[in-house]
């Protein structure tokens, strides 16, 4: 009865004609955050315009997905081919991938707390959370799209501490799991205990990864513990210079 | 340069978002090792120390909600701010020491410490991240810019300050 009489005196017109400016701040407030920053990110995005980074890197991706696309061209047509002779039909997947969509990245924290890029692509170019995203040139993974807005994207680092990703070695395919350290260099935690692992070893994404495309290039084994318990531990050096990134390629 | 042509709210909207935008991405030149100035914490420091505790505490809690929205961690920045807003809007009776610029840069550098030491128990020590070296350079160039910098806000928020008209 008393709460109720409580109620009815909050929910009086007087009481709300007076704070209504609080209440549309935090109606605001609650929007931004549930949104996660959309509104500041999309601002952002908007007055930054005019410095995002030149075109030169740009042109590397161009023609890096011009290469990709000219591949997979080729892929096709020797397939169209096969199928006319008759020939058993393509396995699936071994069209290739659609070449990704090239972004900027408008704002890099690799340093510090944070481990994220701001991308200057959002829904509207039709990027979504979950995409891989790969630097400039070879398909050398940085991270993946966590959250989108119209016109911006959050990116992951893999060197964020939350990051795990499923990788394998180039060559003998042993399984592991990359850590993101919050360092520049990542935690590769092999699931095997007898692994042929030496400095200079080529670590791709896992066929086995629900995450990431397989047999993207993460980086190369820096250095190795062959005593870490319960299996070998190693550091790997990114092949992306998350630092020198202006563009990126989400796939 | 302090009668700019905008009102208390937009003045507040204003420079609010540009502490929040710069924390999105600092100019190279305003960075040490990397590392840029805590934004939010010179944003803070002027608004506490003219409009009181309870105005500090909420501003510490808005700032601190929409700079945790723009992080992919789960990292949080509200219980630092709005401590700091409390303890710095203590100061609002003793306003004229403040503007000393020891007195300023010396509470940026604590307020930054603070800052930086919540996300640090919350990581339970950082793990393999360099807590040591991300605190210490951020707190220094904290401490360095807020002598012009929050000098230049406490004399804009008193001008507008409806609890210090003149």
């Amino acid at each position: 009865m008393v709460l109720g009489r409580q109620f009815a005196r909050l929910a009086d017109r007087r009481i709300l004609l007076a704070y209504w400016p609080w209440l549309l701040v935090l109606i605001g407030l609650v929007l931004v955050r549930v949104s996660k920053g959309a509104p500041i990110v999309d601002l952002y995005a908007l007055l930054s315009r005019p410095f995002w980074p030149g075109t030169a890197q740009s042109e590397w991706v161009r023609q890096a997905q011009r290469v990709e696309d000219q591949q997979r061209i080729a892929q096709l047509e020797l397939q169209l081919e096969q199928l006319h002779q008759g020939a058993a039909r393509p396995a699936e997947g071994a069209v290739g991938r659609a070449a990704g969509i090239r972004a900027a990245v408008i704002s890099r924290r690799s340093e510090g707390w944070w481990q994220q890029l701001e991308l200057g692509a959002g829904s509207l170019q039709g990027l979504r959370p979950g995409a891989a995203v790969t630097g400039p040139g070879p398909a050398a993974l940085v991270g993946r799209v966590v959250s989108v807005t119209p016109t911006t994207a959050r990116v992951a680092l893999l060197t964020d501490p939350a990051s795990r990703v499923g990788v394998e070695l180039r060559g003998n395919g042993s399984q592991g799991l990359l850590r993101g350290m919050g360092t520049s260099r990542p935690q590769l935690q092999f699931l095997d205990k007898d692994v042929e692992v030496q400095p200079g070893d080529v670590v791709v994404t896992s066929s086995a990864s629900s995450l990431f495309p397989p047999g993207l290039i993460v980086g190369v084994i820096q250095s190795v513990d062959q005593q870490a318990v319960p299996a070998p531990q190693a550091l790997v050096q990114l092949v992306a210079p998350v630092q020198a990134l202006d563009w990126v390629q989400v796939r | 340069m302090v009668d700019l042509p905008l009102g208390r709210p937009a003045m507040v909207l204003v420079s609010g978002s540009l502490a929040l935008l710069l924390s999105l991405a600092c100019p190279w030149w305003l960075q040490l090792d990397g590392l840029p100035p805590n934004w939010l914490v010179l944003w803070l420091l002027p608004w506490a120390v003219v409009e009181g505790s309870l105005a500090g505490a909420l501003a510490g809690l808005v700032l601190g909600s929409l700079h945790d929205s723009l992080q992919t961690s789960g990292l949080t920045a509200v219980p630092a701010l709005v401590l700091l807003g409390l303890w710095w809007g203590r100061f609002d009776s003793a306003r004229r020491p403040l503007e000393r610029s020891t007195t300023l840069g010396l509470l940026a550098i604590l307020g930054s410490l603070g800052v930086n030491l919540g996300y640090a128990l919350q990581l339970q020590g950082g793990g393999p991240l360099p807590v040591l070296h991300i605190t210490l350079a951020q707190s220094l160039l904290t401490g360095l810019l807020a002598p012009p910098v929050c000098s230049l806000f406490v004399l804009i928020w008193r001008r507008r300050s409806t609890r210090h008209a003149r």
